[in-house]
């Protein structure tokens, strides 16, 4: 039985519909992010999770039970998950050891029990040295571990994650999405986390539901949603990449005339989404099996760790941006061969 | 004028005066305006609390003369007894309220902020005579009800009591604790209480482990606001603390100025109230280390409002309840009293007269008088203050100049010292020679603007604060002067706060009795004075419809701050 | 208390129309002319007075700027000790703000006078007060001003006439626990001289034994006439015949008690400070009070007229019926602070 199911799961208020039938299902132990840009309806969907926010459709189960359907709500405290919040909501009153211990003293546990799971937890997170200090003489990584702590340490149905790390500087945010991922795949806690970074998405989860408009446009494993994005929201929000108008014909895919390879659709027209790391860029015509096309560079601009250029293809008007390594630099202006992956060309609705 | 006409030296090296900015002869005048509003007096009791009367010399005689018997010490015994009596039922009454405005969705919001606001420009001295008339033990209302009701004979209710009179000071002062723990539960955000809920605490577990402990500094420092204030307060005391047999340390501190008048042993008796203070906010710091109780990171944006289904009836119940005793109830019956001929008879229309208010406004010789005093002087000090305050605030705010915060201290002591112990500062040091300003306007409006300054402070500096530095950076180096920025740029922006800070210091100036029974001669009684004086008279009619006419003058000025400066001006944090 | 209505109005009006306005407007006497020629330079007088009450005291000042146009009287009413409070803290500032002074504590004078601060001035028309009045002070620093007597009040439906207390001693009965109201000596100046008196006549113990029968304390004599008329109290002590007729003339149901022993008079004078700002206006005041204007114009508030050719008050008992008790000056002077002291051991306040 899966662990936590959506169904149907709408939102509404008045005529504005923010969440609408959203249909996912977590198995236990897995570890799922809601991804999507800001006001796509993520998170409401995960409020209505926590039972903050009431459906106006459909319904949320846990183990099979559910826990809110339009007018009967079970109330977030007798939910039994745990969130971590934007803010991370560290009560600045409290010492890190409190705030860790709140929702142990709640579940009535001894206080040698509650002493040694806080210990424990810290240890984890590696916040034991700090365990007598208040919020407000922590950093921000600390605080955010402490969020963490006080939210596993529960050992929760279910985690809920609201934009964690929005408010960490970079650096500090790829470190904590790896934290993140370490302690999900020791505790093996069912997830839910709701990010607008691709990055942080791609790093943390098993699968990722990208939302737009209050949908879920495609559930799926991370590399999958980058190299096969089914949609053109997908394919646009998930990494950069080049949406190309294409006919079907007899089999074959073709952009502009060129041919990208066989396909499976019916003929017609198609939208075609094809990565910049899709394509390479060579100076003499390679010897490949794949399709190649001639091209001339028409902008370039360098990224530190990549090159970003936009190549014309002779006797075509497309313009396609492709990626290369810092030491593939090519004048502006310069003929050049692009070598497409057919593998990575990916039809979208 | 050709460029070549300048000699170059000049061009290059700045002379020396250059540095003596305008803004540097601003600084000297303000801790000259500061030293003379707040350090002297304060200095000059302390002095003088050493100094043999006429004298001058050193003496510790007024110590053992203020504290030589045991009544004094009682006084100063029932005083810390009444602060902490009546802080503590103003907590109780005003942090539900806070709590329910703040973060539910308890109906009747508006009609709470109207209460809060209506039970804070009631002067406290007129709610006292409100419920003497209430909850006098043979003759309130509330009793006669009671033995109508029950047939019983002992009274329900007896104002003339310690706890009475507790009561009747804490429906007064609940206001500033409302305000307070309001305007601190307003910064906190949902997800605070969200991760208490989701733990797997409910409402009532959130509320008492996670809100209120983080609204604990406002809650105390509202508690200790109060405290300051009930130790100062003279009216209530002086109007239910005599007939209850209660002697407290400002009906002690009058006698002492009986005749012979004795500022020395006066002074000598007020020192403790200024220990306590300290003491208090020592203890404030020292509870509130370390911890941090403002929401830390994150954008704590949103504020979502708790559903609390059929308790929002019982907090509504509690909020109007409030309501009723606080304002309702007390002026009803002075509205009554000051339309009546005889106010024991109740309502009758026999019994209906302008007479009280006629009387008063065309044949008394001074109540007129003192309704102008109350204006002008309310009005005077409130510009001075308002001035004072923005221009120090600038300073500390803008850091203009070493030792800016020594002038913001300056100008926040006020506040934390109690007005009685403010007014008998003043006394000591302006009134005899060689300024020899007793019974003159001008030692009243200094000593409120002294006392008041902090409430203009305080919203000057939030206010200046909002202003952006930049706004004026963008005028001086177009060419105008800091002071012509600020005149130009600032002040135009600030202009609403700044009326608001007027305004409240006018309201809270023109109900001020404690420090000014004893600073008012007999040309510059104010109405508080006035109306204090008329209750020695016992006639509760007259007495009434000159607190009707404050009440009218006051919801006037409120009424034109509300216009002016939007809704809740009064009721902002400070 | 000056609320009479319309009927008691024109009573009184036919009464002042034969008698008041020809002692109103009686023709000054030639060193009245001249100080009011005088006085008319200095413009105003400042009276700082505890005898009359609040509207006995306004309407005395409006009978002076009627009679002397052009110089116009400040009526500073409060409690004796009060206005003698304010006095004392004038001259320790070294500020002159008060003409005349008038106090029901005869001690204050002598006070004074020892302490140089009064001046000598008699003006003409004392040769014809009462003869008691007629010369309080052998040297002239001060003059008779107010005759006030204190006696009992009862509240007639509280309490009747025959059950009601008929001496000064019969309050001391535990039967009228919780039912006496009483003014406070350290604001009043009649109850000082009234608890100066019972300490006299019945040793210092009486205080004590008035104490266990828990009066209600006031400030004003005229509170406990207030307390009467609401209820609150049954029996008023050492309450002002004035304000209890005044009060009764309203329709409230009070009665006068003349306890055997006698009533307080306190027969009390006025002076004139060193320091006082308009020393002729001060005078012309002195003369106003001694005079036929100042008797009309209290009288019709039922005080005591000071002058034989002035009628006394309705519905009081003419002065030769009844026995005045009264300490002397000196007496006063040293026994009221003694009194008032022993007044806050005993009551607390």
């Amino acid at each position: 039985m899966p662990r936590l199911t959506l169904s149907g799961l709408t939102k509404a208020y008045g005529r504005l519909t923010v969440v609408d039938s959203v249909d996912l299902t977590l198995e236990e132990g897995e570890f799922v992010s809601l991804l999507g840009p800001s006001g796509c309806g993520k998170t409401t969907t995960l409020r209505m999770i926590a039972g903050f926010v009431d459906p106006t459709g459909g319904s949320i189960a846990v183990d099979g039970t559910v826990l809110s359907a339009p007018g009967a709500v079970v109330p977030p405290e007798r939910r039994g998950m745990s969130m971590i919040f934007q803010s991370y909501a560290i009560w600045p009153n409290m010492t890190v050891e409190e705030n860790v211990a709140f929702g142990l003293k709640l579940r009535k546990l001894t206080r040698e029990e509650t002493r040694r799971r806080v210990g424990e937890i810290l240890e984890v997170v590696q916040l034991s040295h700090l365990a007598h200090r208040y919020p407000a003489e922590l950093s921000g990584g600390q605080q955010q571990r402490v969020a963490l702590a006080r939210a596993i340490v529960v050992k929760p149905a279910v985690l809920l994650l609201d934009e964690p790390l929005s408010n960490l500087d970079a650096n500090l945010r790829e470190e904590m999405r790896f934290e993140i991922r370490r302690l999900h795949d020791e505790f093996r806690i069912t997830t839910v986390y709701v990010t607008h970074d691709q990055a942080e998405a791609m790093a943390t989860s098993d699968r990722i539901a990208v939302m737009n408009a209050g949908r879920i446009e495609q559930v799926d494993a991370p590399h999958l949603l980058y190299t096969r994005p089914r949609t053109r929201f997908v394919a646009g929000f998930v990494g950069r990449t080049n949406l190309l108008e294409a006919q079907v014909t007899s089999g074959m895919l073709r952009v502009d005339g060129i041919a990208l390879g066989p396909s499976t659709q019916p003929d017609g027209p198609v939208l075609v989404s094809l990565r910049p790391q899709a394509m390479t860029i060579h100076e003499a015509q390679p010897p490949l099996a794949g399709p190649v096309i001639e091209a001339s560079i028409a902008e370039r601009t360098y990224l530190g760790e990549s090159w970003d250029y936009v190549v014309q293809p002779h006797g075509s008007a497309l313009r396609l941006r492709a990626a290369a390594a810092p030491l593939e630099a090519h004048e502006v202006g310069r003929r050049v061969w692009l070598a497409i992956d057919p593998r990575q060309v990916a039809v979208v609705q | 004028m050709s460029d070549a006409a300048l000699p170059a030296a000049q061009v290059v090296r700045p002379s020396r005066l250059r540095r003596l900015e305008p803004v540097t002869f601003l600084w000297i005048v303000l801790i000259a305006a500061l030293l003379v509003l707040v350090a002297a007096p304060i200095l000059k009791m302390v002095v003088i609390s050493f100094e043999e009367q006429d004298t001058g010399v050193f003496t510790i005689q007024n110590y053992v003369t203020a504290y030589g018997r045991a009544r004094y010490l009682e006084a100063l015994r029932n005083s810390l007894m009444l602060g902490t009596l009546s802080a503590a039922i103003s907590v109780v009454i005003a942090v539900p309220m806070a709590w329910a405005v703040s973060r539910t969705d308890m109906p009747g919001k508006g009609f709470t902020w109207a209460t809060v606001l209506a039970a804070f420009i009631m002067p406290p001295y007129l709610g006292a005579i409100g419920w003497i008339l209430l909850a006098g033990p043979n003759s309130g209302w509330i009793n006669v009800a009671w033995r109508d009701l029950t047939g019983a004979t002992a009274p329900l209710v007896n104002v003339y009591t310690f706890t009475g009179m507790a009561f009747v000071i804490a429906l007064h002062s609940f206001p500033l604790v409302f305000i307070f723990v309001k305007s601190a539960l307003d910064l906190i955000s949902s997800e605070m209480e969200d991760a208490a809920n989701i733990l797997g605490g409910g409402t009532w577990v959130t509320m008492r482990r996670v809100t209120l402990p983080l609204v604990w500094p406002s809650i105390m420092g509202g508690f200790i606001l109060i405290f300051l204030e009930t130790i100062a307060l003279f009216g209530t005391p002086a109007i239910i603390g005599i007939p209850a047999r209660i002697n407290v340390v400002t009906t002690q501190l009058w006698q002492f100025f009986e005749d012979p008048v004795r500022v020395e042993v006066a002074a000598a008796f007020a020192i403790p109230l200024l220990l306590v203070t300290i003491a208090l906010i020592a203890v404030q710091k020292l509870l509130l280390a370390r911890k941090g109780f403002v929401s830390q990171t994150g954008k704590g944006g949103e504020r979502r409002q708790i559903k609390l289904g059929p308790w929002r009836w019982v907090l509504f119940a509690w909020c109007f309840a409030v309501a009723m005793l606080s304002v309702g109830k007390p002026l009803t019956v002075l509205l009554q009293a000051s339309f009546a001929k005889a106010w024991g008879r109740g309502f009758s229309f026999d019994n209906l007269t302008l007479r009280n208010y006629q009387f008063l406004l065309f044949e008394h010789d001074m109540a007129p008088q003192a309704v102008w005093n109350t204006v002008w002087f309310s009005g005077a000090s409130a510009t001075i203050a308002v001035v004072l305050a923005l221009l120090v605030a600038y300073i500390v705010v803008r850091r203009l100049m070493r030792f800016a915060d020594a002038l913001g201290f300056l100008a926040m002591a006020p506040f934390v010292i109690p007005g009685i112990v403010m007014a008998i500062g003043f006394y000591a040091a302006y009134a005899g020679p060689p300024l020899s300003l007793y019974g003159s306007a001008l030692l009243i409006i200094l000593a409120f603007a002294s006392r008041f300054l902090p409430i203009a402070y305080a919203s000057s500096q939030a206010a200046i604060r909002a202003v952006h530095p930049e706004m004026e950076e963008a005028a001086r180096i177009l060419g105008s002067g800091r002071l012509h920025a600020i005149r130009k740029v600032t002040a135009p922006l600030l202009k609403t706060s700044l009326l608001g800070g007027w305004l409240v210091v006018f309201i809270v100036a023109s109900r001020e009795l404690s420090a000014a029974i004893f600073l008012v001669g007999p040309r510059t009684r104010t109405m508080s004075v006035l109306l204090y004086d008329l209750t020695e008279q016992g006639n509760f009619e007259v007495v009434s419809a000159f607190g009707g006419i404050l009440l009218v003058i006051t919801l006037a000025i409120v009424g034109i701050g509300m216009k002016l400066v939007g809704r809740d001006f009064m009721l902002r944090r400070e | 208390m000056f609320l009479i209505d319309r009927r008691q109005m024109l009573a009184l009006a036919a009464w002042s129309a034969a008698a008041t306005r020809a002692w109103a407007d009686s023709p000054m006497n030639p060193q009245e002319r001249e100080l009011y020629e005088a006085a008319k330079r200095e413009g105003e007088i400042t009276w700082y007075t505890g005898q009359y009450s609040a509207d006995a005291s306004e309407a005395a000042g409006r009978a002076f700027n009627e009679r002397y146009p052009g110089v116009r009287c400040n009526v500073v009413r409060s409690t004796s000790q009060v206005a003698f409070q304010r006095l004392s803290q004038d001259f320790r500032a070294g500020v002159g703000q008060c003409d005349v002074f008038s106090s029901t504590n005869g001690g204050h004078y002598v006070q004074l006078k020892r302490q140089n601060r009064l001046v000598k001035f008699r003006p003409v028309n004392a040769d014809g007060l009462l003869p008691i009045l007629r010369r309080p002070d052998p040297d002239d620093y001060f003059q008779s001003s107010f005759l006030g007597i204190y006696l009992m009040g009862h509240n007639t439906n509280m309490v009747s006439e025959a059950e009601a207390p008929r001496s000064w001693t019969d309050i001391l009965d535990p039967k009228w626990k919780d039912k006496l109201a009483v003014g406070h000596p350290g604001y009043s100046g009649a109850i000082g001289l009234w608890a100066l008196q019972m300490r006299t006549m019945y040793g210092p113990d009486y205080l004590r034994r008035f104490e266990r029968n828990k009066p209600q304390v006031g400030r004003s004599s005229i509170d406990p006439v207030t307390m009467m008329t609401a209820g609150e109290r049954a029996v008023g002590v050492a309450v002002p015949s004035a304000s209890t007729l005044f009060a009764a003339s309203r329709g409230n149901p009070l009665k006068l008690i003349y306890p055997t022993e006698g009533v307080i008079a306190a027969m009390s004078p006025s002076g004139i400070p060193t320091n006082a700002p308009h020393p002729n206006a001060a005078k012309l005041f002195q003369e106003f009070q001694t005079g036929p204007a100042l008797s009309t114009a209290v009288r019709l508030l039922f005080n005591e007229s000071i002058r034989p050719d002035v009628p006394p008050p309705e519905g009081s008992r003419p002065l030769d019926q009844v026995t005045m008790l009264a300490p002397s000056l000196e007496e006063a002077e040293k026994g009221v602070p003694e009194v008032r002291e022993q007044w806050r051991e005993i009551f607390g306040v």
